[in-house]
């Protein structure tokens, strides 16, 4: 089974944010409003992290985009009281809106701030584009692209929709999904071609390569929670 | 009740005339109460609909002043096993007359712990998902599970030490009959074969009851605790601060019921046993005192970046005020209070105390930002250097509060439910200090985050408390909070 990851090269990105764009389009993620913005509720799967480094004239920005790093130990899954967050077989880590009660715990236990919650009913402009694309969970709740309901956490999903459709063409062709079978849509915009992402279990493919790349490193990794996001150092 | 009767019960049983008599003064409490719930209630239907948009709640604050409510209630409910071990298992004698009053205030906590869960929880109508899929690997359930056994040890514990008085009450209060004998669950018997058996299980379920304190406090510290995911939690010191704490503001927390019922409530306490409870608090404090003295030291002088802006945060941050408060208003003035230094000590003392005090920082050049001069700019900050603010913030905190209430004309016990009631607000605003400031702060680099509880927020959080109020005042009237005979003639 592929081990699905990400490979961000911050040298290439241009932090042009194309990739937010294009993840709230494709996960019907709900906008806040000047208003809900200013009071912290923006929900924004894939979010651009700016730095400011060094005093005037030495200055540096450093821009880091940020999806959910789907942990291979997520501290999200461990604290959920009712199994609503939990780690896929294909490693994917999962959010069902359907089982979750809203307590944030995992909101809290994330390190990354990958999570964001339904404050209130989730908002949408009246000409937006919903995506139609449905995924069910292990418990057969709604996941996903899903409109959520408020009192929910939602995060990125590695765009597992995506995923399913990918594996039912490999199914058709009567093959195991592989490599190269989808990406996300965050990849699939990056202007730069910063973003790219695969199985990274696979030594033919780009991620894998990319991975193993000198520059690379992840985020938090002292943590121990083994992200699946591997970012490559400006160099 | 016509008058005859009342004078045959005022003869038999002084004790229980609170039960019937009540001033006007009791009704408007209770119409308050009942006013503050129905606000609260009505706010709370609004956040039931439009959702927790109506707080102030945020990223990254997703926890806010239900959850710092839920860990200070979770302490506040140490209060009733401890005064019940100290009778029940050591056999403190003079301590069984209050274990009642104890053990409703821990009920009550509890209830409350729970209800601000429910209050947080963003869809309250799965709150059953919390039963049909608990996963035990999550600290919450953990907490669920150590609330519910505390509870119904709590409600035991309760239950054996009132039977006997609602017996009396059945009896002595025709016209309850039937109230009564139900809150009895029909269990009516008082022979002294049957108390003697009471007094076993209460002892019993005292000494289980330790160790199911020391697990309720530890779990709701590994709340957070055991989390990586913010600067400031992660400390093994936390469950046992949690112990101390929440020991220290339940035992506040019996004085503060005690002193309140006494008052208020015409309920005969002996002044002998808020005496003796006062003595166990200023030992007590202390050490809470020490726990908080050890985890800042760890953190300020490893001076890693992460946590030492938390406490940077905390200490001369936004949060100052409310960790000043806690560590003056909340530990040391409670203590001198309790103490009760005479009056001229404290004037030739304390004065060139607070003085030399506010000198230090100014002495030794630190850096330390002035309090005026950052909350209220316009009114005095600019005008006076440091010093100065520190001596008068000290003045006015420490030394005149007990010129004031350290003299002869307050009664001693109101000064000791005076303290009391200090440390319990000083341990709330420690609570707050536990879970707001840590998440403000990330490990990744985010803008700051800020937190700024609304209106219906705080109506909410009232509503909460008066229900608590109102069952402890209604509770009152129901059966005589305090033993009239200790320990059931045993």
């Amino acid at each position: 089974m592929p081990r699905w990851g990400m490979v961000i090269d911050l040298d290439k990105c241009t932090a042009c944010q194309a990739c937010t764009v294009a993840c709230k389009v494709e996960n019907n993620e709900p906008i806040a409003g000047p208003d809900g913005s200013r009071r912290g509720r923006d929900i924004v799967w894939m979010q651009l992290l700016s730095v400011v480094e060094g005093e005037y004239p030495k200055l540096r920005a450093r821009f880091i985009p940020r999806p959910c790093m789907h942990c291979d130990q997520p501290p999200c899954v461990q604290v959920c009281p009712v199994g609503a967050t939990y780690k896929r077989p294909d490693g994917l880590v999962a959010q069902d809106y359907d089982r979750c009660i809203g307590c944030r715990y995992c909101m809290v236990a994330c390190p990354y701030g990958a999570r964001a919650f339904n404050w209130g009913t989730p908002q949408f402009q009246a000409t937006a584009y919903l995506n139609p694309d449905r995924i069910t969970s292990r418990n057969g709740g709604r996941e996903g692209p899903a409109v959520r309901s408020a009192g929910v956490v939602e995060k990125c999903t590695f765009c597992a929709h995506r995923l399913e459709r990918a594996r039912a063409r490999a199914k058709a062709e009567a093959r195991e999904v592989q490599d190269g079978d989808y990406v996300t849509a965050c990849a699939q915009t990056c202007t730069g071609g910063a973003i790219r992402f695969g199985d990274l279990d696979d030594p033919k493919s780009e991620v894998h390569h990319l991975s193993r790349d000198k520059r690379a490193f992840r985020l938090l990794e002292e943590l121990g929670t083994h992200p699946r996001v591997i970012y490559l150092a400006e160099g | 009740m016509d008058s005859v009767a009342a004078r045959a019960l005022e003869r038999e049983h002084p004790d229980l005339v609170p039960l019937i008599r009540t001033g006007w003064g009791y009704y408007g409490t209770v119409a308050g109460l009942l006013a503050l719930i129905v606000l609260g209630g009505y706010t709370y239907i609004r956040q039931w609909i439009e959702g927790l948009a109506i707080t102030g709640m945020n990223v990254p604050v997703s926890w806010g002043l239900y959850i710092v409510n839920f860990v200070f209630f979770v302490g506040l409910s140490a209060g009733g096993i401890l005064v019940a071990a100290l009778a029940h298992a050591v056999g403190v004698e003079r301590l069984k007359p209050i274990g009642r009053v104890a053990e409703l205030g821990a009920i009550s906590c509890l209830i409350l712990a729970a209800i601000f869960v429910f209050l947080d929880l963003g869809r309250p109508d799965r709150w059953y998902h919390l039963l049909l899929y608990a996963r035990f690997q999550s600290p919450l359930i953990w907490d669920f599970a150590i609330v519910a056994i505390y509870l119904a040890i709590a409600m035991a514990l309760g239950y054996f030490s009132t039977r006997a008085d609602l017996v009396r009450c059945m009896e002595a209060l025709p016209r309850r009959r039937a109230l009564y004998r139900l809150l009895c669950l029909g269990y009516v018997d008082v022979s002294p074969p049957a108390l003697a058996r009471d007094r076993r299980t209460l002892k019993v379920l005292a000494v289980a009851s330790i160790p199911a304190a020391v697990l309720l406090h530890s779990i709701t510290a590994w709340l957070f605790g055991l989390l990586k995911a913010h600067p400031g939690w992660h400390s093994a010191l936390l469950a046992p601060l949690f112990i101390v704490s929440a020991s220290v503001s339940g035992l506040a927390m019996v004085i503060v019921a005690l002193v309140v019922a006494r008052r208020f409530l015409r309920v005969a306490v002996q002044d002998d046993v808020i005496h003796d409870l006062g003595r166990v608090l200023v030992l007590a404090i202390p050490v809470l005192g020490y726990f908080l003295f050890a985890e800042m030291l760890t953190v300020l002088y490893a001076g890693e970046p992460a946590p030492l802006s938390v406490f940077q945060e905390m200490m001369f941050g936004r949060y100052a005020p409310i960790f000043w408060f806690n560590l003056m208003l909340g530990l040391l003035l409670p203590i001198l209070l309790l103490w009760r230094p005479p009056r001229w000590a404290v004037a030739t003392v304390g004065i060139p105390a607070v003085l030399l005090l506010s000198l230090v920082p100014y002495q030794l050049q630190l850096a330390i930002p002035t309090p005026l001069g950052r909350f209220f700019p316009y009114v005095l900050g600019i005008f006076l250097p440091a010093w100065m603010e520190y001596t008068l913030i000290g003045l006015l905190t420490i030394v005149l509060p007990l010129l004031l209430l350290a003299g002869p004309r307050l009664r001693t016990v109101d000064r000791i439910g005076c303290a009391a009631g200090l440390v319990v607000l000083g341990v709330l605003a420690e609570r707050a200090n536990i879970v707001l400031p840590p998440l403000l702060k990330t490990l990744l680099p985010y803008p700051a985050g800020s937190y700024t509880p609304t209106t219906p927020e705080l109506l909410i959080v009232l509503g909460a408390y008066s229900i608590g109020g109102l069952a402890f005042v209604l509770l009152a009237k129901l059966f005589p909070l305090v033993e009239a005979h200790p320990a059931a003639e045993g």
